[in-house]
């Protein structure tokens, strides 16, 4: 299984939203990683089929899209971010809907429906209206439904915002447990999921991708630039204010801060071993510290 | 295919508002048809006869001129007419024209009035109402043609200059005239009249149905499930169809369950007497061959026409639309681009409402001026 995107563009007006993506994929699970308005979204939905590229070609096995027709869709298991589901009915209606709408056989798709319901925990809940179910619930329905044709192709957008942490790493667990033999695109903004589950990092900005490679590979890219220096509260808050400080931790009198810089902020700064969370404020600081901000102006303002 | 349509079925019946729709437009439709029964009223020498008890009297009044109206029965009906005419004890003047009263009415004109309005209406002008008071104008000394007369009428009827009948649209309706059997039989047919009179009222249900299936599509878009319906093998196949197929399945089932109780009242009511009497008895020109039944399943057959085409239109444009709503709603992201050009949801939707209300404005003002008052 090998899904390759050439030069693949989506241009809305004079924005590019995916701008010349080339990305070869074989069976592992992809880490996409990239700040608001990266492309991420829009790149999945192109990869799904719902969403027309402007230039460029998807092409399974050597095969595009068109040529494979409705055979491509067979490969694939899509669950997107905010996932609208059918209130009014249950769990396991609308699996059997989604597995009548993915192709299946109706004996394969009850069997294949108890089987996942089993598996994401919903059995008990299975004959209960949707309306009643939780976000975390929600969410394990939206990936069940996304393997019910057991996809050789399965794609997560956001899968776990929203979800608590408990919630959080059961959701990893259940993906973890799906991924085998399969490509599996998963994109987020929470760092730490993908650093537990993705074998290969994809990380967009401005609808390029901007690096590709294993977690250490890509934390490699900023190694010699993660420092740590220990100041006082008026210091910490000055370098909160002014640099990328990625963790902030009082240790008595002192601040032990994080922080992802070109060159030593402070003569006493220590190099340490890059993590994702570094590489990703590295790239998206500005992006972040500017949520950060209208989060902050929000907060005010309530 | 079965299954998706199954779903997509339900996925229309589960929903709370479909069941508003469904049972304030029942009712509506249950009011519309009920209300010729509740409103019902004949009167005799006592006094007004209500409802079902006046419904009963009147078929009653019927069994004696449910008879074949040929020559003869309808000569010997205008003579007696004259007769209680001739008698001075009888009448009444208002000013404006003669009357029959007392017995003479009670007895002689009020068990056969309609039987006698339709008699006179034949020998009228086009467009012109004649009551039985006419039939003293005739004169059948030597017997009459009644079916010549209507014969006569529809000539008029064909060569009426405002018409603009070309010859061919004249032999066309003669020769439909021709197959109209003759004498026609003449009866009760009360529950038919009702419900071929209030045939356009079942147009709210048409638009109750097309209310319920507008999120057909848009309800999905809506929902944010388009994206994971659109991946899946069907998606953009079959699933498209089951959607069409379900909306037209349940259009047709609602529509059905409506026509069942519009037509359900009043036959309950006033009986199913008069199917298989000739159209004709409701007005001696009408031109169609048809009986009471057959005329409501024509009309029937072209209002289910006129549903499937409503369903379309809703269809095409739930599946064009972003919201299934008419006014969109303010807290929705809802916007749609043109090349370079983005605009939200109010601003589409009021270019499109003034589009439509520019166009077909002018048409209706068109139409009405181009109409020939025939």
């Amino acid at each position: 299984m090998e899904l390759q995107l050439q030069r693949l563009c989506k241009q809305y007006g004079i924005k590019a939203a995916v701008d010349q993506v080339s990305v070869h994929l074989e069976p592992g699970v992809y880490g996409l990683l990239g700040a608001n308005g990266a492309g991420k979204t829009t790149l999945m939905r192109m990869i799904c089929g719902v969403l027309k590229p402007t230039s460029g070609s998807i092409r399974l096995d050597g095969k595009t899209m068109q040529e494979l027709g409705e055979q491509y869709y067979t490969h694939l298991g899509y669950m997107p971010q905010d996932f609208g589901f059918y209130p009014d009915f249950t769990a396991r209606e609308f699996m059997l809907y989604m597995a009548a709408v993915k192709g299946m056989e109706k004996k394969a798709a009850k069997a294949r429906t108890e089987e996942l319901l089993e598996l994401v925990n919903l059995r008990d809940a299975a004959d209960k209206k949707i309306k009643s179910y939780s976000g975390g619930m929600k969410q394990r329905l939206g990936i069940a439904q996304a393997e019910l044709n057991a996809p050789d192709i399965l794609i997560l957008d956001e899968p776990t915002t929203g979800l608590d942490p408990k919630e959080r790493v059961r959701f990893r667990n259940i993906i973890s447990g799906f991924a085998r033999d399969k490509i599996v695109i998963l994109s987020t903004h929470i760092v730490s999921d993908i650093s537990y589950i993705a074998d290969t990092i994809l990380m967009m900005k401005q609808g390029k991708i901007l690096l590709q490679g294993s977690m250490e590979e890509v934390t490699d890219s900023i190694r010699g630039k993660v420092w740590e220096v220990l100041v006082d509260d008026r210091e910490a808050d000055r370098y909160s204010r002014n640099l990328r400080v990625v963790n902030l931790h009082h240790e008595g009198n002192q601040v032990r801060l994080r922080m992802v810089e070109d060159t030593a902020p402070a003569p006493d700064a220590r190099a340490v071993e890059p993590s994702l969370e570094d590489l990703f404020l590295y790239h998206f600081g500005e992006e972040v510290q500017g949520e950060r901000r209208e989060k902050d102006e929000n907060f005010d303002q309530v | 295919m079965k299954t998706l349509i199954k779903y997509e079925f339900l996925k229309i019946l589960r929903k709370k508002s479909t069941l508003i729709v469904m049972a304030a437009s029942l009712l509506i439709t249950a009011f519309f048809f009920g209300l010729p029964v509740l409103q019902f009223q004949t009167y005799n020498q006592d006094g007004v006869l209500q409802g079902l008890a006046g419904i009963q009297y009147e078929k009653e009044q019927y069994t004696e001129i449910s008879v074949p109206l040929t020559n003869e029965y309808v000569t010997k009906t205008i003579r007696e007419v004259q007769e209680l005419f001739e008698d001075p004890e009888n009448v009444g003047y208002d000013g404006n024209e003669q009357f029959l009263i007392e017995d003479a009415y009670w007895n002689g004109i009020a068990p056969r009035e309609s039987l006698l309005d339709l008699i006179a209406g034949n020998y009228a002008d086009p467009n012109v109402s004649a009551g039985y008071s006419a039939l003293t104008d005739l004169d059948v000394s030597d017997g009459t043609d009644f079916y010549q007369a209507r014969q006569d009428k529809i000539e008029k009827i064909l060569n009426d200059s405002s018409k603009e009948l070309s010859e061919a649209e004249k032999d066309y309706w003669r020769n439909l005239n021709s197959k109209v059997e003759e004498p026609f039989q003449y009866g009760y047919y009360e529950g038919w009249e009702v419900i071929i009179s209030a045939f356009e009222l079942l147009m709210f249900a048409v638009l109750a149905v097309c209310i319920v299936i507008a999120p057909v599509f848009s309800g999905e878009y809506q929902a944010g499930t388009d994206a994971v319906l659109l991946s899946g093998k069907y998606g953009k196949t079959k699933l498209t169809t089951a959607k069409i197929l379900a909306a037209l399945f349940f259009g047709v089932l609602a529509f059905t369950l409506h026509v069942l109780l519009a037509f359900g009242l009043p036959l309950a009511a006033f009986g199913t007497d008069g199917w298989n009497l000739p159209l004709q008895i409701n007005g001696t020109t009408v031109p169609y061959p048809l009986t009471f039944l057959e005329g409501t399943l024509i009309n029937l057959g072209v209002i289910y026409l006129v549903l499937l085409a409503m369903i379309g239109v809703t269809l095409f444009l739930s599946a064009r639309m972003k919201s299934p709503y008419l006014v969109p709603n303010f807290g929705s992201y809802l916007s749609y681009q043109f090349g370079p050009v983005v605009l939200d949801a109010f601003a589409v939707r009021t270019v499109l409402y003034a589009v439509l209300a520019l166009i077909l404005l002018p048409l209706a003002g068109r139409g009405f001026r181009r109409h020939q008052a025939a």
